[in-house]
């Protein structure tokens, strides 16, 4: 299996660096459950018009430690709700990036991002290359490979998938000793 | 080159000769830990069965459950949640210890810090099990994997190495050093890596205030903290131990991403100021700031050392009228020992406030605040909306300074309060 090139506009900048996600829907919105009223909250203090104009497959670009603090889940869900495709950053905080590829959400880390992307640039993510390729400025980045088991998982769809897949490898690696 | 400790001890729990950073494996935990909560041993449970089909885990000897959030419970749900944790525990033949503490400090007290083990638990403060040589990493939901799978898939980390030298002055506490560490490195230093700490000073640091440390490793970026352990860390962990392993120990020659020497001889109290973990100041520059709300307890903090020294500074003093001091010892045998040195009644008697071991105070489940409030609090976090409205604001300080602070109302320093 391999995983299905990104391609999408650069949605938003997030320029704070140990950018705490939570901040995307507010702490205050931290508990709701909706992912409805979630998707509706979600960036509302920075751009209120963001889920007006984001389009299935766009992506969010982060500067270093991207998710440091105590990260939840709702606010990538409303993300993912609004079509967002994935994350590309500077660099990501361990629990974060964790948490976002066990529920299957792409996450790249891409030192160099922030200084070669403007908001709605229109970006590829080559998982074969390692590459972003800014299609509007006709530029490349390379981004770092993500280990075995992340990218397993990215390729199943999340933990779950990843696991029944692993089912499946160690029968045949069982059957074939 | 040689191994770290972190190395040798995944390379053991991979059954392979040796392993380097960079490496992916297959590990065997030799401990699977976690305490009830919804979205995560709730959902195991269900995915375990419903998912894999699997009824019943394999080895339950390497499973452990606390119940040490929502305790007690204040609604039907979460009663049923634990009841729930219970029976599977039951069903599966896997302890549930509950009422005994916060489980990342009774994990050691009851052996889960084998030194050499290898563990994982959803929750990363697990990381505290470094201070006698175990090698525990919080892996969030992927814990599911440890759940139905004897091996777990992992890359073997890099490790940036900390010698801590010099002594530390009255006043200052294990709490101050970490988040000095942070303020000097950065809070993406140690990303994605083992935190490893050594040096001269740690013989002067407690196994409590080297617990304090460890745990809070995640705000430096590492996935854990570990210390090669000494013999005060050795003697208290050995007899504990639940399973049989040698101690292993960094090689001289060991390859780490970064070493990093850091006198702490002239470090004076720190503040962590809201709304993040990297706000490490001087406490200096804060004095003064009212605060309403004073929360002493937590897997970082809460252990005996740090009620002795709250108790030294309120000791014939009293708490602020209309000030709050939660008063919550990480655990039960804390608490026992506390009583029994007389340190709980002096601290009653000074008017603070205290309770029973759980970890409701730190997450804004119990002693809440509402808009506008400030807290001085030895919790791990002081992240907005962490304990009540995210409007009211935390600002991180060691046990000394919340009992002094709880005296004035204000930010204090301890050290007016402390002898020599």
């Amino acid at each position: 299996m391999t995983l299905k090139n990104l391609h999408g506009r650069v949605a938003w900048i997030f320029p704070e660096q140990d950018f705490d996600v939570d901040q995307i829907v507010g702490v205050k919105n931290i508990k709701i459950k909706d992912v409805d009223e979630l998707a509706r909250v979600a960036m509302s203090s920075r751009d209120p018009d963001f889920a007006a104009h984001v389009k299935p497959g766009d992506l969010l670009v982060g500067n270093h430690n991207f998710g440091y603090g105590h990260p939840h889940y709702p606010p990538m869900i409303a993300m993912r709700k609004l079509g967002i495709a994935g994350v590309i950053a500077e660099s990501f905080s361990p629990g974060y990036w964790r948490g976002e590829i066990a529920m299957g959400f792409p996450q790249i880390a891409c030192p160099g991002i922030l200084a070669a992307v403007e908001r709605w640039d229109e970006l590829e993510v080559d998982w074969q290359a390692c590459i972003v390729n800014n299609l509007t400025q006709g530029t490349q980045v390379p981004f770092e490979p993500l280990p075995e088991a992340d990218r397993q998982m990215l390729e199943a769809g999340g933990l779950i998938g990843y696991l029944h897949a692993r089912d499946k490898s160690d029968a045949a690696m069982e059957q074939s000793q | 080159m040689g191994y770290t400790i972190a190395e040798k001890i995944l390379a053991r729990a991979a059954g392979l000769e040796g392993a380097k950073a960079g490496d992916e494996i297959k590990a065997k935990p030799d401990f699977i830990i976690a305490y009830d909560f919804p979205g995560y041993t709730d959902v195991i449970f269900k995915h375990m069965k419903d998912e894999f089909g699997i009824e019943k885990v394999a080895e339950p000897e390497r499973y452990a459950l606390f119940i040490d959030h929502m305790v007690p419970a204040v609604t039907p749900q979460e009663e049923d949640l634990h009841q729930n944790t219970r029976d599977w525990g039951a069903l599966n033949g896997v302890p549930v210890y509950e009422r005994k503490g916060i489980g990342h400090q009774v994990a050691s007290e009851l052996g889960y810090a084998t030194p050499g083990a290898f563990a994982v638990h959803f929750d990363g403060h697990i990381s505290q099990l470094g201070t006698f040589g175990t090698l525990a990493i919080g892996v969030r939901r992927h814990l599911l994997e440890a759940f139905v799978k004897e091996y777990i898939q992992i890359k073997v980390p890099e490790t940036t190495r900390v010698n801590l030298t010099g002594r530390l002055r009255p006043g200052v506490m294990a709490r101050d050093v970490f988040h000095h560490i942070v303020r000097t490195l950065g809070p993406a230093s140690c990303r994605f890596q083992v935190l490893e700490i050594g040096g001269d000073a740690l013989e002067h640091i407690s196994i409590e205030g080297r617990q304090t440390i460890n745990c809070l490793a995640m705000f430096t970026g590492a996935i854990t903290a570990i210390m090669n352990p000494d013999e005060t860390a050795l003697s208290y962990a050995r007899e504990r131990a639940r399973i049989d392993l040698e101690p292993v120990f960094s090689d001289d020659d060991a390859e780490y991403a970064a070493v990093h020497e850091i006198d702490i001889s002239d470090l004076e109290p720190v503040v962590v100021v809201p709304p993040s973990p990297a706000n490490t100041k001087d406490l200096k520059d804060y004095l003064g700031t009212e605060v309403q709300v004073g929360y002493l307890g937590s897997c970082a903090s809460g252990r005996l050392e740090d009620l002795r020294i709250a108790a030294e500074v309120l000791r014939g003093k009293q708490v602020k009228p209309g000030f709050q001091l939660h008063v919550v010892p990480t655990s039960q045998e804390i608490m026992e020992q506390a009583s029994r040195e007389g340190v709980l009644t002096d601290l009653i008697a000074a008017g603070a406030f205290v309770t029973s071991s759980s970890c409701d105070y730190c997450f804004g489940r119990l002693g809440v605040m509402s808009d506008g409030q400030r807290a001085v609090s030895t919790g791990t976090l002081n992240v907005a909306g962490r304990m009540g409205s995210p409007d009211s604001e935390i600002y991180i300080v060691n046990a000394a300074a919340v009992a002094a602070s709880a005296i004035e109302g204000k930010i204090a320093d301890p050290r007016t309060y402390l002898d020599g």
